[in-house]
């Protein structure tokens, strides 16, 4: 499985180094704004054509770069209706706490379980290789989370089913 | 008297040929695009492509391939020649990978042809693969299954067309190393798409 | 290879910067405010504030013989700053824009300025006595999207502009009893205001983020966000260039170059350090960088285990950890200028960029 999970994250990460060069850009459409255009869309050619990097159908990755910002968004490895629910469980928790990841974006794009949107604020604050290494971080944690959570929920309910059973022995 | 309900709602600024919004995007398209091309003549070039893999000569068959992708085409012709390239990528062994990309980067329009590669490497990615069958396994999943079986969970993850994006990301690293993250920055701004 | 010598002035971005003729004054854009340092022994110290812009200041650049200071900033202005007595005093420039003023340059002759905006146009601005201010005259066709750079012709009439429309182009922007009438050149002959004397556009597109004539004026290079480099040598006037070159290359977009020298352009940007790139009409090269690689973390490569190694490459895939860059800037340059040149050829630059750092490089 590490086979090709390496070729992945590499991808991964040469695409969000190359998308995430960005720069401080205020808005043409409304004045004394200045907006993260990837969101505005009002101006076509500040954006830039979407990479997608997948590994196999269930598990892709989305890249929309712009001038200031960029939108990256990510679909977790879902093998059965467990796992389903739990991304969904897990990705929900995390966007209801948006404002302390910063870089999270609280409504992930359609088709995917869960999105970042990283401007030229956030590339000035924090350096951009260690905002790349946090994105394949969480990227390979959360797959790890969900293979435990279902192996912990599995265990419980054989645990739950065991003890209701015993009494109809 | 749709309409009239509806006019607060109506985005005014596309209305305004001058506006950001209506920016002329193929402006942004050189003089040099080719000239268009239809699905037939990809077809064609399909044809002789594997006819030069089938002789043994991939980096023949790479350098044809990515020297006649149709920039300019409709969007039969680049699904067709789409096709030709992910089955040229397909058809050659992994050990020859560095070789064979050596042989298609040097030369005239050697830096030419490693962007056009890396466009329909990130192209092969985003659309899913035409030889997998499985469906997205939400859908797949009939309402019986509980789930809670890990061993059939776990193939299903693995399929859909895991076969084909591993050969296009092993490519996609080798040609990084050799082009460099510029190539991937040239297919984000690049508007002759493949 | 390159020495060289970083101040470290705050841990916000840099816009922009400029030096006084003199190189005691440094000027640089901090979010709403412009700050000048003064030199002090060998440390830049802190001495004025310019306030007044009510956004974030995009450029700010200091005319070398009358030391005046033009800057300008998101929220549609632009001042022009004198010094007196009392200390430094703004005047308004009439603009007449609509949106973000981006980037400002004083002309050679320093009789005028050019203002880029967000607006879609490019405010040429000069000085009319009989009213005692700054008025602007607007370069408008055919610009379609926000003017991101710009650059002077040695003759003070010539204005090359960037966009990020991914066209390059030079405009005339003579302006009747400013200027003196040019002598015909390559890009042009007779050359009333807006005047297009030639547009660029690269086959991979991309926004142009710094552009730059030659010291001769003879040629004009500009760099855009598909990792390349273009230059371009005009024929005649009215006839497509002699020759354009495009070198596009492996790294990261570059945000501004220099010339220094006719045949050497030196180019900075998203990888953090500047590169050397050498050529005449026939081609174009990269050379390399002009770093020499004993920053601050290239010996401080820890030996990691083999497992941990191992475990990095293939759970992230990355080689190693560091937070660390080993350039001198430690994020993106977004300006280099010239700091000191003799008869063209450049021996001293400056760099500045978003980790707050200004740079001067002796080459």
């Amino acid at each position: 499985m590490s086979q090709s999970l390496r070729p992945y994250l590499q991808c991964v990460r040469s695409s969000l180094t190359a998308a995430l060069a960005i720069s401080n850009f205020a808005s043409q459409t409304s004045e004394r704004h200045n907006v993260p255009e990837i969101e505005a869309a009002s101006s076509p050619e500040l954006l830039l054509n979407p990479l997608t990097v997948s590994r196999n159908e269930n598990e892709k990755v989305l890249i929309e770069p712009s001038v200031n910002s960029v939108r990256v968004s990510i679909r977790i490895k879902q093998a059965d209706e467990i796992e389903h629910i739990l991304v969904h469980k897990f990705t929900r928790f995390l966007t209801m706490r948006a404002e302390s990841f910063f870089i999270l974006r609280r409504k992930p794009v359609k088709g995917y379980d869960i999105s970042f949107l990283i401007t030229n604020f956030h590339t000035e604050a924090m350096l951009k290789h260690k905002l790349v290494d946090f994105i394949l971080q969480f990227m390979e944690e959360v797959d790890k989370e969900i293979s435990e959570m279902k192996l912990f929920l599995n265990a419980r309910a054989r645990f739950v089913a065991e003890s209701f059973l015993t009494p109809f022995d | 008297m749709s309409t009239a309900q509806n006019y607060r709602t109506i985005n005014i600024d596309t209305l305004d040929p001058d506006s950001p919004q209506n920016f002329p995007l193929p402006t942004l398209l050189p003089s040099t695009l080719p000239p268009p091309s239809t699905s037939s003549a990809a077809a064609n070039t399909a044809t002789q492509v594997r006819q030069l893999l089938r002789s043994g000569d991939a980096t023949g068959a790479l350098r044809v391939v990515l020297d006649t992708a149709p920039l300019g085409g409709d969007e039969g012709a680049k699904q067709v020649h789409l096709a030709t390239v992910v089955d040229v990528l397909q058809g050659i062994r992994q050990g020859e990978m560095g070789r064979v990309l050596e042989g298609v980067l040097v030369g005239e329009g050697g830096g030419e042809r490693g962007d056009c590669l890396m466009k329909y490497l990130y192209k092969g990615m985003a659309s899913t693969g035409p030889g997998s069958g499985s469906q997205s396994p939400r859908k797949g999943i009939s309402p019986q299954s509980t789930g809670f079986s890990q061993v059939q969970g776990r193939n299903l993850g693995e399929g859909g067309g895991g076969q084909q994006m591993s050969v296009l990301l092993n490519w996609h690293e080798k040609l990084v190393e050799l082009a460099g993250t510029g190539s991937i920055v040239r297919v984000m701004t690049d508007r002759r798409t493949v | 290879m390159a020495t060289a010598e970083v101040h470290h002035l705050f841990h916000n971005p840099i816009a922009d910067h400029s030096f006084s003729s003199d190189k005691k004054t440094l000027a640089v854009a901090r979010d709403n405010n412009v700050e000048l340092y003064q030199k002090a022994g060998s440390k830049f110290s802190l001495t004025d504030e310019l306030k007044g812009h009510e956004k974030t200041v995009t450029s700010v650049d200091i005319a070398p013989n009358s030391g005046r200071i033009v800057t300008c900033s998101q929220d549609r202005n632009a001042y022009v700053w004198e010094q007196t007595p009392e200390g430094w005093k703004p005047t308004l420039v009439l603009l007449r824009i609509n949106r973000a003023a981006t980037f400002v340059r004083w002309s050679p002759s320093e009789q005028k300025f050019a203002v880029g905006s967000g607006a879609r146009v490019i405010a040429v601005c000069y000085f009319e006595e009989e009213n005692d201010w700054w008025i602007s005259k607007h370069l408008k066709k055919p610009i379609r999207s926000t003017i991101t750079t710009l650059a002077w012709h040695p003759n003070s009439v010539l204005l090359a502009a960037g966009s990020t429309d991914s066209h390059a182009r030079v405009f005339s922007s003579f302006i009747k009893g400013i200027d003196a009438r040019p002598e015909p050149s390559a890009w042009g002959e007779r050359l009333p205001f807006n005047t297009i004397c030639g547009e660029f556009l690269n086959d991979s597109a991309g926004w142009i983020h710094g552009a730059c004539f030659s010291p001769s004026g003879d040629a004009l290079a500009f760099t855009g966000h598909d990792s390349s480099v273009t230059v371009v040598y005009p024929s005649a006037p009215e006839q497509p260039p002699r020759a354009m070159l495009n070198i596009s290359t492996r790294l990261l977009p570059f945000n501004s170059l220099i010339w220094s020298g006719e045949n050497e352009i030196i180019a900075a940007g998203h990888d953090c350090e500047p590169y050397r790139l050498r050529g005449d009409e026939s081609g174009w090269q990269l050379e390399g960088s002009i770093e020499s690689k004993a920053g601050p973390g290239a010996d401080s490569i820890r030996e990691e285990s083999a497992l941990n190694m191992f475990r990095q490459m293939d759970l992230k895939g990355q080689s190693q950890a560091d937070t660390q860059l080993k350039t001198v800037h430690q994020n993106t340059i977004s300006t280099i200028r010239v700091y000191e040149d003799a008869n063209g050829v450049v021996n001293k630059l400056s760099t500045s960029g978003v980790d707050g750092r200004v740079v001067i490089w002796t080459i």
